[in-house]
């Protein structure tokens, strides 16, 4: 079974955390919506083109993992909303 | 593929169809579970061509989880091949442990479908019916097997060790249109277990991937449910460039018509059994 299978939302919640703060330190800033062992990253517009990169989508991948995630996925957002976005700062 | 390695393959394909003919020469006549998939298509037509016409039937079930474009597909196969079909409802989504999703939901599907079809193939006189199982199948987490045996199906291309790329060899050597199609399990398994399924769902992944699909994304492509999210998933070159923000941005679109109200992109991207592996059924 999935780890996250018997976890409650507070420590999904926690995981989730600390891989958006993982992440950011990498230069994808970002916030996470744990679902289950899957993580949506929400970034704001032209970030998500950094990912197109290989070795940062596979340190991405290896960060997610090591918080439990199987999967990772970002979320596209219409441009409007991607610019109007409040996320951290790498 | 090196030549070497490709000249290799081209060999040993060659050589597991002649122990296919004689397999089925030894049945004499054999109705198989058809659904215009590369593998059963290969089947389908490995057995026209070794027993002629009036010894082969080609069974489709269809049901809201099999797609519209497939169907398509086993019906150009069939005609282009000359090889007899018949269509049968199925009805498993009337079933409440199909409809559930549970992690051995194939099972229920399998078991509807092959509880028809079998009834409906010995009644036209055929005792053998085969599906399109390949022997990459047999490790893999399939649940749907357990019907098949149940109900005496035989599986020859695993019996006889076909792996898929063997079977794509062959399929193209026969000019099958099916030689280089991806893979495409039913639309149910895009949906995670636990989450119902549904006429409604299904429609809606089967338009969100139509969509994908317009946007010239060939190869192997899945739209995994999670609720108000469409997951997409693409293969690693695809990937790249649908990060790209217009391509991006167009790609949420198409998806978002199909009436998710959010889009996120895999970062993996394809991976067969994706859902299994996001609960712990398979590991990743």
């Amino acid at each position: 079974m999935s780890v996250f299978a018997s976890m409650g939302q507070a420590e999904a919640r926690r995981r989730a955390d600390q891989l958006a703060a993982a992440l950011t330190g990498i230069g994808v800033p970002c916030k996470v919506e744990p679902r289950a062992a899957l993580a949506v990253l929400m970034v704001e517009s032209g970030v998500a083109q950094r990912l197109a990169d290989g070795e940062l989508r596979r340190s991405a991948l290896a960060l997610a993992r090591e918080q439990g995630f199987t999967h990772l996925a970002v979320e596209l957002t219409p441009p409007a909303a991607g610019a109007n976005a409040t996320l951290p700062r790498p | 593929m090196p030549l070497t390695a490709h000249a290799e393959l081209a060999q040993r394909a060659a050589a597991r169809e002649v122990a296919l003919v004689r397999w089925l020469h030894e049945r004499g006549r054999i109705a198989i579970g058809f659904s215009g998939g590369v593998d059963s298509a290969y089947l389908a037509v490995a057995a026209r061509q070794a027993l002629g016409a009036p010894n082969v039937l080609a069974i489709i079930g269809r049901s809201a989880s099999y797609p519209a474009e497939q169907w398509a597909t086993a019906r150009r196969v069939a005609d282009s091949f000359e090889i007899p079909v018949l269509e049968l409802d199925t009805d498993e989504m009337n079933d409440p442990r199909y409809a559930a999703n549970p992690s051995n939901r194939c099972y229920f599907c399998k078991t509807e479908l092959w509880s028809k079809l079998v009834p409906a193939a010995a009644a036209r006189g055929f005792d053998v019916v085969a599906d399109g199982t390949n022997a990459d199948d047999v490790g893999d987490y399939r649940p749907g097997a357990k019907a098949a045996q149940e109900n005496a199906v035989a599986s020859p291309l695993a019996e006889l060790g076909f792996t898929k790329a063997e079977i794509r060899a062959r399929s193209r050597a026969l000019g099958l249109p099916t030689w280089q199609q991806p893979s495409s399990p039913c639309l149910s398994s895009r949906l995670p277990y636990g989450t119902s399924v549904t006429a409604d769902r299904l429609k809606q992944i089967e338009l969100a991937e139509r969509r994908v699909r317009d946007l010239g994304i060939a190869g192997d492509m899945r739209v995994r449910y999670h609720d108000d999210i469409a997951r997409v998933e693409l293969t690693p070159a695809e990937l790249v460039s649908w990060l790209e923000p217009a391509r991006a941005e167009r790609l949420r679109s198409a998806v978002a018509a199909a009436g998710f109200d959010r889009v996120a992109l895999d970062l993996r991207g394809f991976r067969s059994g994706s859902l299994n592996i996001l609960h712990g059924v398979t590991a990743a």
